[in-house]
């Protein structure tokens, strides 16, 4: 057994100098406390991400109706709700921002900004990231921003109105949404954003290449691992494609340019091109990650190796190159040449090929295993089921003719909802009651964490799926009223009963929120690890110390070695030294050079 | 630097560039560019022509003044990684214009 | 900082690329770089190959001598910057400093002519703003052009800054043969800024 400090939770005093509170905990250089500032920050955007699309659903549940007026409606400014009636123009702003704070402030940092900062130097065996201080500067560049975005709904004239994916004129012109000052905070503050993701990106790069253990070579790596680093080299390419576009749209909007105002010369093409060229692989960035989440928590659940690891990581690279290809399948009804468009939808089938190679082996991986159905496991599956059906919601949009009666339909919206939130969210509530006892001492309630599961999937589909029904019989995307065509009439029935899911889905939220609070104090001591895992954080303390490990680790094979015939055990953790081998002398870590380090410069500890 | 300290450069490094060698290049190539966008081409001859007077001069710099030229492979490999995405960018959304 | 001991013979560079942290770490923020340019000057393609008309022949509103002009400071900047790294490769410290010292001057004399040349230009109607323009081709052109070397100037001052911090350190005597990670660094930043202003002069101004 690997395991070595018995760890009492709630003392968690590292053994070096005891730093004040505030470098502690608010400006720390520690990745695990910059992982779980992100966190709870993230956390935070996710409920208002969350009440926002209530308010969206409320209006479309009874539209206008005064006999339904918005509950805590009474609350807010008079031009937001007027008389228990949500008003167009705060509707547009929902629509825009619960989009906005969903993708980029709720489960993008979900993913990479807690997931990336906490596991990648756990899991590489590193005691923290190659920039520790760029790292805590990331963090403390996302926050202001996220101040920023909120503070865009207490300014004159409301938050943005333009839909979260900014199409100009109606973003560049504030004459078309009356909104001014809002439009400017969400610019600025996405552009601030794209700083921080940056930063992050940087350094999670620079680790995974240079800051793995001995031993630890590229297909030893956990897939998390994997997924993280080509999550992060796409953030690293994309995010700057988004900075520059919306450099260009603030400009336009403030200063009085005209790159995307036709009639002031501009093209607003241009925008569309540059925003789906980020776009597109933004949509990796959000699911690649939990895709990694998901392998590690399949494998440790079914005491399987995963199946085809090497598929594995290959899909995930195929996907992440594969999907800076795509990005036109969003502007099939812009009018663009015919010739692009088929290629796109080519490059977009394509894409589905690893996707569906990942699917099968996970499921390949759980034939035949031990399955052990704890909160997590049942998470990772539920992803699976629903991945695939926001797959081939997505082969359906994929094809240029059938886009033409889908596009900007509900089905789009149904489309992408089983992809972030059937997929990403529900890797992310798995992962996060995974690494929970890594990252708090304590083990969450699994009784409260089946229950919310249980909840979350059923109202997740009562919710999303008649959506797909929406969108094929005509309903607009974003629209504010739908009863107002007769064609829609027929429909608010579905629209209220989605309304009324949706409700519940929210409220069997608030179990996990208990649930997440409540363990922190009361949870079960989770011991080093409680999931019988290999990866190498599960060998660190629970919570780990500054400086992660003991003595750096060594390793000596991959992360998925569930019941091995090498171990009495069913497990097999990759820092354990292989006992009857190489008779004579102390093994050597089989081959740490493989297709690694040519070099004995001994570089990669300096800083700063 | 003097010759002779150039020499000892070349003797210790093996394959230290002769910087201001690269530097003239650059120089010379970049009166070459204003004069052939002057001299009266046909439109598409002078871009073609510009174009790659512009990527040679960039080649020198990575290559030389960034080192480029003696870095480990991978690193290389890893920085012209991104460049063919660039260049979808331009020529996909250019078919649309 | 906390850093662990690490067995002998284990060393972690042995996994990694052979490059230090701080090294990659640059090349990987310049790869981001590139792709920020990339939406920068992909945009002024694609525009000008929407909307010719909008854009004036070369030389006719842009200042193309003084230009090219500024394009060889430039370039002598970067060679500058890569002697001062020669220098401190050999341990020549007083060839560090001196070196520096003439990057963070050309660094500065770019600006200024870059300076310049915006005013010249703005006090004959080429403005980035559609109200105020008064010059050949449409506002577009203007606002592409300030956009695009207005960037690359804030770089370029981004740049000459932590070269400043860069020789104030020189001068403190940080920067030893063993260790200069820092000049490397700065030397990578600075090149890639140099590399850009080739492309941006070639595609802005001659073409």
């Amino acid at each position: 057994m690997a395991t070595t400090v018995e760890h009492t939770p709630g003392q968690a005093h590292a053994e070096h100098h005891e730093p004040s509170f505030w470098r502690k905990y608010i400006f720390s250089t520690d990745h695990k406390i910059i992982g779980i500032q992100f966190l709870f920050m993230s956390l935070l955007f996710l409920l208002l991400g969350g009440l926002l699309a209530l308010v969206i659903r409320w209006q479309l549940g009874w539209p206008s109706d005064p006999s339904m007026p918005m509950p805590g409606g009474s609350a807010l400014p008079e031009s937001m709700v007027n008389s228990g009636i949500i008003l167009p123009e705060f509707y547009n702003s929902a629509v825009t921002m619960h989009g906005t704070i969903m993708i980029f402030f709720a489960i993008m940092p979900l993913l990479v900004g807690v997931f990336a900062n906490y596991l990648i130097p756990l899991q590489i065996g590193a005691p923290d990231m190659a920039f520790p201080r760029l790292n805590m500067a990331s963090f403390w560049t996302a926050f202001p921003a996220g101040l920023i975005m909120v503070a865009g709904f207490f300014v004159a004239g409301g938050h943005s109105a333009a839909g979260w994916t900014q199409y100009p004129p109606l973003s560049a012109n504030p004459e078309y949404t009356g909104v001014y000052m809002g439009q400017t905070l969400w610019l600025v503050s996405m552009i601030i954003l794209g700083f921080s993701s940056l930063m992050g990106a940087v350094n999670y790069i620079t680790t995974v290449i240079n800051m793995r253990a001995p031993g630890m070579t590229w297909f030893r790596m956990p897939l998390s691992v994997w997924a993280l680093f080509i999550t992060a080299i796409l953030i690293l390419l994309a995010v700057p494609v988004l900075t520059g576009a919306l450099i260009l749209l603030l400009f336009d909007s403030s200063l009085g340019t005209s790159f995307f105002l036709p009639e002031a010369g501009g093209e607003p093409l241009l925008w569309q091109h540059l925003f789906w060229f980020f776009g597109h692989p933004e949509v990796y960035i959000l699911i690649l990650p939990a895709m990694g989440f998901v392998s590690e928590i399949i494998a440790s659940g079914s005491r399987k190796p995963i199946f085809g690891y090497p598929a594995m990581v290959l899909a995930i690279i195929a996907i992440a190159f594969l999907g800076w290809g795509v990005w036109g399948h969003h502007m099939f009804q812009s009018g663009m040449a015919f010739t692009l468009g088929a290629g796109f939808m080519a490059t977009t089938m394509v894409i589905a090929v690893p996707s569906a190679i990942k699917t099968f082996n996970w499921m390949a991986t759980m034939w035949r295993g031990d399955l052990h159905f704890h909160v997590p496991m049942m998470h990772a599956v539920a992803f699976v089921g629903m991945f695939v059906i926001g797959g081939l919601s997505g082969v359906f949009v994929a094809s240029t003719a059938v886009d033409i009666f889908l596009h900007d339909t509900y089905f789009v919206v149904a489309h992408i909802h089983y992809v972030l939130f059937g997929g990403s969210l529900f890797a992310i509530f798995g992962a996060i009651i995974y690494w929970y006892p890594k990252m708090f001492g304590r083990l969450m309630s699994p009784t409260l964490g089946k229950i919310h599961f249980w909840l979350t999937l059923l109202f997740f589909n009562l919710t999303f799926f008649p959506m797909h029904f929406l969108g094929v019989n005509g309903m607009m995307r974003r629209i504010y009223d739908p009863t107002q065509y007769e064609f829609l009439q027929p429909l608010q029935g579905w629209n209220t009963f989605i309304t009324i899911s949706a409700i519940l889905l929210v409220i069997a939220q608030l179990i996990f929120a208990f649930n997440f609070i409540w363990s922190l104090f009361r949870g079960e001591p989770a011991g080093p690890n409680p999931w019988r895992a290999n990866s190498l954080e599960w060998t660190a303390p629970s919570p780990p110390p500054h400086g992660n490990f003991d003595a750096t680790p060594v390793v000596y094979r991959g992360p998925y070695e569930y019941s091995s015939p090498l171990s009495d055990e069913d497990y097999l953790p990759q820092s354990v030294p292989p006992v009857d081998e190489a008779p004579g002398g102390p093994p050597a870590p089989d081959d740490p050079e493989t297709g690694d380090g040519e070099s004995s410069e001994p570089a990669s500890r300096q800083e700063g | 630097m003097d010759a002779t300290a150039e020499a000892e450069m070349q003797a210790q490094e093996g394959n230290q560039p002769n910087y201001m060698l690269v530097w003239a290049g650059l120089a010379v190539l970049t009166l070459l560019e204003v004069g052939v966008a002057f001299v009266g081409f046909s439109e598409t001859v002078t871009v073609i022509i510009l174009v790659g007077l512009a990527i040679w001069k960039a080649l020198l710099v990575a290559l030389y003044y960034m080192h480029l030229r003696f870095e480990p492979p991978r690193l290389v490999v890893m920085v012209i990684a991104p460049l063919p995405l660039a260049a979808i960018l331009v020529l996909a959304a250019l078919t649309d214009f | 900082m906390d850093r662990m001991t690490v067995p002998a013979g284990m060393d972690q560079a042995e996994v990694g690329i052979g490059v230090p942290n701080m090294k990659l770490g640059m090349w990987v923020f310049l790869l981001s770089e590139v792709m920020f340019f990339t939406a920068l000057i992909g945009s002024y393609i694609l525009l000008r190959s929407a909307r010719p008309e909008a854009f004036a022949e070369p030389g006719e509103v842009l200042n193309v001598p003084l230009t090219a002009f500024n394009t060889f400071v430039l370039i002598c900047s970067s060679v500058s910057m890569v002697k001062a790294f020669a220098a401190i490769e050999h341990g020549d410290q007083q060839g560090l400093k001196r070196w520096l010292l003439v990057t963070v001057g050309l660094g500065a004399f770019f600006l200024g002519v870059q300076g310049y040349e915006y005013f010249e230009l703005a006090s004959h109607g080429f403005v980035p703003v559609a109200e105020a323009y008064h010059a050949a081709g449409e506002p577009l052109y203007g606002a592409t052009f300030y956009t695009l070397t207005g960037f690359h100037g804030a770089h370029v001052t981004l740049g000459v800054l932590a070269m400043i911090w860069i020789t104030i350190r020189a001068f403190r005597g940080r920067y030893t043969q063993g260790s200069h990670a820092g000049v490397e660094t700065m030397g990578l930043y600075w090149h890639f800024v140099d590399l850009v202003w080739i492309i941006l002069f070639t595609i802005v101004y001659l073409i």
